[in-house]
C-alpha cells in the first residue's frame, strides 16, 4: 500500500499544528462557531446530537494493520470504546472531547492517517472498489489513481471552498463496486482501441435529494491528462455550481440545468484554454505510486477444497463471506461489521485489534473497508481460511450473511445524527430480529437493504434492492420503502411502492414484499432485483398494502 | 486609515471600495469599468463573486489594483477568479482578497496569486502574516511560485 514520503508526513503534521491553532482559538472565542464551522468541517469534525463526530479519513478503503490498531486506540482512550464505518470507506467517532481532537489528528498522522475533507464542501475521501487489485474481473488496479486524486485533492489551492461536497470514485472494474455512477465524478478504467489504460468520465451522479444517475463526458482520457480534466470539471463547477441554495448546489444540478452535452462542451473548452497552465501527471509519478500497490509476495498455491469436512456452518460461511482471489491458492474474506442485534459497521476495539492481528497473520497486514460497511482480509491462503473463521467467530465477526438481507447498509440515523429525521439502526435491528433464520435468508438470495435516516441519503437507500427512507410525520418516524435500485452491474434507482409504513410495521412490511418475491420468482436463482425488473412494483405494492385495506 | 497586507508588508490602505465614502482614489466595480469609453492606465477595480473574469481580460494592462470580494465565508468563487486572471490572463498588478476573510484562509488565497489581503477587521495581521507560511509543501501547482509541487508543470 502507499506510504507517506518526507511531502505527505509534512502536509498532515503541518495540517494537525493548523487545526490545533484553530481549535484553540475557537475555545478561546477567538474564532465565533460560524468561522469556526468551516475549518472544522474540513478536518473532518462535525457537532452532533450528543458530541462532536469525528471522521477518519481511510482513503479507497485500504487500512494497515498498525492503523486498525492506532483506531483501536482511538476508540479505547477518546471515545466510548467503539468507531462506526461508514458507506464512504471511512470511520467515525461519535464521543470525541472537541479539544482532544487536535490529539487525535496528532495520533493518527503517526500512523499516516488524517481525517482532512472528509466533510465540508470540498472534495472528499475518494473511494474504490474493496477488491481492487485482487478481483478477476479488474481491467485495472485503481488504487494508483486513487492515491493521486487523494494528494491532488488535499488542501487543494482553488477547489477547498466548493458550492457543496464533492465525491470521486474509481473503479477498475465492469462489475462496478464502488457504486461509481451515483457520485458528482464516477472514473472507470478503460482499454483504449490500442489496449492502453484510461479513464471513461462520468459526471454528476448523486443521491441526496435528486438521485441521479450520473451521465459520460469523455468516452477516453488518458492517464498523463486525469488531473487536467479533473482541474477543468471542477473549475466550471466552482464557477457555476449553484450557491444560493444548499439544496441545488450538487454538481448534478448544474450539469442537468445545462445538459450533460452542453456541461461536457464546458469543460472540454476549459481543459483546452488551461492546457499551458494546467498539471500534467508525470509517467514517473504515476510509477512511483503505482510501485506501492505492486503484486505482494504471493506464494506459488493451487487452488484447493477449503470446504470438504468441515461441517455445515463453515460451508455457508465460506460460501457467503470469502470471494474469488485472482492468484490462485488464495480468497478474499469478509468480516461481517453485520452482526444481528448491533448497529451495522460498528465494531469495538477490541474486535479492531483482533482484526489487526488476524490481518498481520492471515493477509499481509492489510484490512479493506467496503461501502457496504463491512472489512475484507483481501489476501489470504485458501488454507488458512478455516482458521480464521474460528478466529472471527471468537469475536463476532463471521455472521455469515454477506450480500443476504441482513447485511444491512444503515446510517447513524436520529440516535446520533442531528440532520436525522427518523432512528435508522432501531429499523436494521428490528429486520435482523424478524429474519434471523439463515436458511431463509440463503432462500432469498442475494438482496441488499439500504436505510437512510433522511434525505441525504447517507444510507444509500435509492440503491438499495430495498431502499428504506426514514421521514418524520408530525413528531413520529415512518419509512418510505422503494424496490428495484442497484449501484452495480446496470445501475438503477428504486421506486416508491407506496405511502410510508409506521416503525413497528417495517419489517412485516419487507416479509410481505419479500412473500410476492418467493412466489413470483421464476426460479430459486432469479434474484430479488431481476424479479422486480421483470414484474414490476405493482404486485408487490398490492401485498405491501393489503394489511391497511384489511384493517380498515 | 485602513491596515492591509501587501506582499506580506503591513501597510496603510487609502483606496476607496465601490460604495465606500471618502477620500481616497476609487475602486471602481465591474461595471462601472465597462462602462468607461476607455479605461485609463492606474485603474482599480473590484470583481464580486458573479463576474466573470472574461470581461475584464481587455483591459488588465491599465488595472493597478484588482480586488477579489468575497462578501461571505465560505465563498469560493474568487479562488478560481485569483488563478485565472494570473495565468490565463497574465494579470501582473496587485490582486487583493477583501472581505470577512480570517486568516485561515491566507494560504489557499496565496497559492491562487493573491498578494494582498484586506482582512476582517477583527483579525490580528501580524498573526495573519504568519499564516501565510501554514504549510510548506504542497501537491498542486499554483499560482505563486511559493512551494515546489510534486506535479510540476510540463510544457
Amino acid at each position: 500500500m502507499y506510504r507517506y514520503d518526507q511531502i505527505d508526513r509534512t502536509l498532515v503534521a503541518e495540517r494537525v499544528a493548523q487545526f490545533r491553532d484553530q481549535t484553540r482559538r475557537f475555545l478561546a472565542g477567538e474564532l465565533t462557531e460560524e468561522e469556526f464551522r468551516p475549518l472544522r468541517l474540513r478536518n473532518g469534525l462535525y457537532i452532533q446530537t450528543h458530541a462532536p463526530m469525528l471522521r477518519i479519513a481511510v482513503p479507497y478503503g485500504l487500512l494497515a494493520a498498525q492503523q486498525v490498531r492506532m483506531l483501536a486506540h482511538i476508540a479505547r482512550h477518546y471515545d466510548r470504546g467503539y468507531g462506526h464505518f461508514t458507506t464512504r470507506q471511512n470511520i467515525q467517532f461519535n464521543w470525541p472531547e472537541l479539544a482532544r481532537v487536535p490529539d487525535i489528528l496528532a495520533e493518527l498522522a503517526t500512523v499516516e492517517m488524517h481525517a482532512i475533507q472528509t466533510s465540508g464542501n470540498c472534495i472528499r475521501n475518494v473511494t474504490s472498489d474493496h477488491l481492487a487489485g485482487i478481483a478477476p474481473d479488474e481491467i485495472a488496479d485503481p488504487r494508483p489513481f486513487c492515491e493521486i486524486i487523494r494528494q491532488w485533492s488535499t488542501v487543494h489551492p482553488e477547489f477547498t471552498y466548493l458550492p457543496r461536497k464533492f465525491k470521486i470514485a474509481v473503479t477498475g472494474s465492469p462489475a462496478d463496486r464502488a457504486a461509481s455512477e451515483v457520485h458528482d465524478i464516477g472514473l472507470h478504467m478503460v482499454r483504449g482501441t490500442d489496449g492502453e489504460l484510461g479513464f471513461e468520465v462520468l459526471v454528476g451522479g448523486g443521491l441526496g435529494r435528486q438521485p441521479i444517475i450520473g451521465q459520460r463526458i469523455r468516452e477516453f482520457l488518458p492517464p498523463a491528462e486525469l488531473l487536467a480534466y479533473l482541474e477543468a470539471i471542477l473549475r466550471v463547477y466552482n464557477r457555476h455550481g449553484r450557491r444560493d441554495n444548499i439544496n441545488k448546489a450538487r454538481i448534478k444540478v448544474l450539469v442537468k440545468a445545462l445538459g450533460a452535452a452542453e456541461f461536457a462542451r464546458q469543460v472540454e473548452a476549459e481543459y483546452e484554454a488551461n492546457r499551458p497552465f494546467a498539471a500534467r501527471l508525470p509517467e514517473a509519478e504515476i510509477e512511483r505510486v503505482r510501485a506501492c500497490f505492486a503484486p505482494l509476495p504471493y506464494e506459488p498455491l493451487a487452488d484447493m477444497d477449503v470446504v470438504a469436512g468441515r461441517g455445515a456452518a463453515f460451508a455457508a460461511w465460506f460460501a457467503h463471506n470469502t470471494r474469488a482471489h485472482k492468484i490462485s491458492g488464495y480468497r478474499a474474506v469478509f468480516i461481517s461489521l453485520k452482526q444481528h442485534g448491533a448497529a451495522p459497521g460498528d465494531a469495538s476495539a477490541a474486535q479492531l485489534d483482533a482484526i489487526a492481528a488476524a490481518a498481520d497473520e492471515f493477509s499481509f497486514g492489510q484490512v479493506r473497508v467496503t461501502h457496504d460497511q463491512n472489512l475484507v482480509l483481501g489476501e489470504v491462503r485458501q488454507r488458512d481460511v478455516p482458521r480464521l473463521w474460528e478466529r472471527l467467530n471468537q469475536h463476532g465477526l463471521a455472521t455469515p450473511n454477506i450480500g443476504t438481507l441482513t447485511d444491512i447498509i444503515c446510517c447513524p440515523g436520529l440516535d446520533f445524527c442531528s440532520l436525522a429525521n427518523a432512528g435508522s439502526i432501531p429499523i436494521a435491528k428490528q429486520i435482523q430480529a424478524r429474519f434471523s433464520d439463515f436458511d431463509y435468508l440463503y432462500d432469498l438470495g442475494p438482496i441488499e437493504i439500504k436505510i437512510s435516516g433522511c434525505m441525504n441519503a447517507c444510507g444509500h437507500h435509492h440503491i438499495g434492492h430495498i431502499g428504506i427512507l426514514g421521514v418524520d410525520k408530525h413528531g413520529e418516524e415512518w419509512y418510505q420503502i422503494t424496490i428495484g435500485g442497484s449501484s452495480s452491474g446496470r445501475v438503477s434507482l428504486g421506486e416508491v411502492i407506496g405511502p410510508s409504513v409506521p416503525k413497528a410495521e417495517v419489517a412485516e412490511t419487507l416479509a410481505s414484499i419479500l412473500d410476492v418475491y418467493v412466489e413470483e420468482r421464476d426460479s430459486a436463482e432469479e434474484p430479488f432485483l431481476e424479479t422486480v425488473r421483470r414484474i414490476g412494483i405493482e404486485p408487490f405494492k398490492e401485498r405491501a398494502y393489503a394489511a391497511d385495506y384489511i384493517a380498515a | 486609515m485602513r491596515q492591509i497586507i501587501l506582499r506580506r508588508e503591513i501597510v496603510a490602505d487609502e483606496w476607496r471600495y465601490p460604495g465606500e465614502a471618502g477620500v481616497g482614489p476609487a475602486v471602481l466595480s465591474l461595471a462601472q469599468l465597462l462602462a468607461m469609453p476607455s479605461v485609463p492606465a492606474g485603474t482599480a477595480v473590484q470583481l464580486e463573486p458573479d463576474d466573470d473574469v472574461e470581461a475584464l481580460a481587455p483591459h488588465l494592462g491599465n488595472i493597478v489594483l484588482l480586488v477579489i470580494h468575497f462578501p461571505k465565508n465560505g465563498e469560493g468563487r474568487g479562488f478560481s477568479q485569483a488563478r485565472m486572471l494570473r495565468e490565463r490572463y497574465g494579470y501582473e498588478g496587485t490582486l487583493r482578497a477583501s472581505g470577512p476573510i480570517k486568516r485561515d484562509y491566507l494560504y489557499l488565497l496565496a497559492r491562487c496569486g493573491i498578494d494582498s489581503f484586506d482582512l476582517d477587521p477583527g483579525e490580528d495581521l501580524t498573526s495573519a502574516v504568519t499564516a501565510l507560511d501554514a504549510f510548506t509543501v504542497a501537491y498542486q501547482r499554483g499560482s505563486d511560485g511559493l512551494v515546489a509541487p510534486r506535479y510540476r508543470q510540463i510544457s
